[in-house]
């Protein structure tokens, strides 16, 4: 090897031996693998349809109830601090800010973390313990292509989709439950709302990056959490106490990724905020 | 060299390579840390220069006392593993260790049925036998129906073919996963305990079948087995591995008769019996 050679071998080695370095080529691998030679449009649209509705719809039931009372409660202790501190004018920021921009997508991915991550640990890591993997490679299937692909594009479709439904159930349904509690309570919150105000505050607060976040942000996580899945999951020797393991793993590093990227992707507003701020001054 | 099937040689393989085929990390990082970890060490040598050729058209028996190995060769063969030093050459094409993985080695149409079946668990027979024929799309989904029926018909599981895979006997899910590999039209073709926990009957019927798929397809097999009067009912040679190393291949009547010590080990009964006529 030449000196260079030395260099860029030492480097690629470096980070390929590192879990991170090796949870990114396993993404970049499944990319590649779409656009591998025999590729097989209607067999994969339909594994990553069927994925898509496993993920969505076995998570729906306790992200509705989970986005709801969230949203009940955001709004009561918005409408009440607000109220009392005489900062009406920000009830629209402040949900936004909370429900749509921070809470809503973080809370849908730690849910399909939790629910759909660890499910496709167990599935795959079943898989390599019966060297099914090993089966599929020798027939010349592409388990990454074949096992993979399609868990990753269709989680992430439903990470999206997820998160549009845990915003607006937020917001909807909570405000059905705020209205239902002041009514069983008489009105002991002390909360005067209606849905005119409620909407027209929220919408007034809504800028353009809220909506590309509102993509962008389920984008990342989904590939984040089904991407740290499978990689566990595929990593575990042949042995069957490695896949417990494997999946509390995977589910706890999906949630310090989330937050970790979470927090990447805010600078985006904070340096907004420092450019409104310097615009004032 | 291009009337040969597989040529090996001077294998070495460490056991460091048999803990599960990690589809996760890039192999090149396997692949410098085993070469550093067993560069000294001979007690983690699996095989040690070991040699095997292979003509086309060829049957081989690879026996010997379990635990040595044997699949090992198989898992090799067929890319899951890789060696540590020598070549591998397959229809005398030369695949560095850089290149060899599973994927690689089935694009050259070598043929692998694992010792527990590895059936995937989720699909029924059917789509199981279907499975790679539908990825590689070999042919308009007719023609792989009735490949899936032709293969199923040879190995008689016609009857099973809507059942799951955990509804089917061990014996059952080795055929289905014989008819699998056939269904592929496999030029190499490795089998890890065709017959274990096949009844005497059905034993019968996968030997013609073996035999069929030579003289008609002109497939090479290799067969890892501890039931040795495979190769006297294929005619076909024998080899064992011994310190390990591959012997030279020899018939079934040559080892019978003769008087080394793998010999003594593996045909004691058969010697006995054979004094008793």
């Amino acid at each position: 090897m030449t000196p260079i050679g030395r260099i860029f071998h030492s480097l690629g080695i470096f980070i390929l031996k590192r879990k991170v370095g090796q949870q990114l080529a396993l993404f970049f691998r499944t990319i590649a693998s779409l656009f591998a030679s025999n590729h097989n449009f209607r067999n994969d649209s339909r594994n990553i349809i069927l994925q898509t509705f496993f993920t969505g719809i076995e998570i729906f039931p306790p992200l509705f109830v989970v986005a709801t009372l969230f949203g009940t409660v955001t709004i009561i202790e918005v409408i009440s601090l607000t109220g009392k501190m005489g900062m009406s004018d920000f009830v629209g920021n402040l949900m936004v800010v909370l429900l749509i921009r921070e809470m809503g997508p973080i809370l849908t991915a730690f849910l399909i973390a939790g629910r759909t991550g660890s499910s496709l640990t167990t599935y795959i890591g079943g898989m390599v313990i019966n060297s099914e993997v090993d089966a599929l490679a020798t027939m010349g299937i592409n388990p990454i292509r074949y096992l993979v692909m399609p868990s990753v594009i269709g989680g992430t479709i439903a990470t999206i989709i997820m998160n549009i439904i845990f915003s607006a159930s937020a917001v909807g349904a909570g405000f059905l439950v705020t209205k239902g509690i002041i009514f069983i309570t008489g009105n002991a919150p002390n909360v005067q709302i209606t849905w005119g105000y409620l909407s027209a505050e929220i919408l007034k607060a809504l800028t353009l990056p809220d909506f590309v976040f509102a993509i962008v942000k389920p984008l990342v996580f989904g590939i984040i959490i089904t991407i740290n899945a499978c990689y566990q999951a595929l990593n575990i020797q042949r042995d069957i106490r490695q896949v417990p393991k494997a999946t509390s793993r995977s589910v706890v590093t999906s949630f310090l990724f989330i937050v970790l990227a979470d927090v990447v992707m805010s600078l985006f507003y904070f340096i907004s905020y420092m450019q409104n701020l310097s615009m004032m001054i | 060299m291009l009337d040969e099937a597989l040529r090996l040689d001077d294998v070495y393989l460490s056991t460091s390579e048999l803990s599960g085929t990690p589809f996760s990390v890039p192999r090149a990082v396997n692949y410098f840390e085993n070469i550093k970890a067993s560069e000294n060490n001979e007690d983690r040598l699996l095989l040690a220069g070991m040699n095997l050729t292979l003509k086309l058209g060829e049957t081989i028996c690879i026996g010997g006392p379990s635990g040595k190995g044997k699949s090992a060769i198989l898992r090799m063969i067929a890319g899951l593993a890789r060696p540590l030093k020598g070549h591998i050459y397959y229809f005398g094409e030369y695949l560095p260790v850089e290149r060899l993985t599973a994927l690689e080695v089935a694009k050259r149409q070598v043929g692998y049925v694992l010792q527990n079946a590895a059936l995937i668990s989720n699909l029924r027979v059917v789509d199981n036998i279907a499975l790679p024929l539908r990825y590689h799309r070999v042919g308009t989904e007719a023609e792989i129906q009735k490949k899936v029926k032709m293969a199923m018909d040879l190995m008689r599981v016609r009857n099973f073919a809507t059942m799951f895979p955990h509804q089917l006997s061990v014996g059952m899910q080795k055929r289905v996963a014989i008819a699998r590999s056939w269904a592929m039209d496999p030029k190499l073709l490795l089998m890890d305990e065709p017959t274990a926990g096949l009844d005497n009957y059905n034993r019968r019927n996968l030997l013609p079948l073996i035999d069929n798929m030579r003289t008609m397809f002109k497939t090479s097999i290799i067969i890892v087995t501890h039931d040795l009067m495979i190769a006297k009912e294929l005619d076909c040679n024998l080899v064992f591995l011994d310190d390990k190393k591959l012997t030279e291949p020899h018939s079934f009547d040559y080892w019978l008769h003769s008087d080394n010590e793998i010999s003594k080990d593996q045909f004691r009964d058969l010697q006995a019996n054979s004094m008793n006529i």
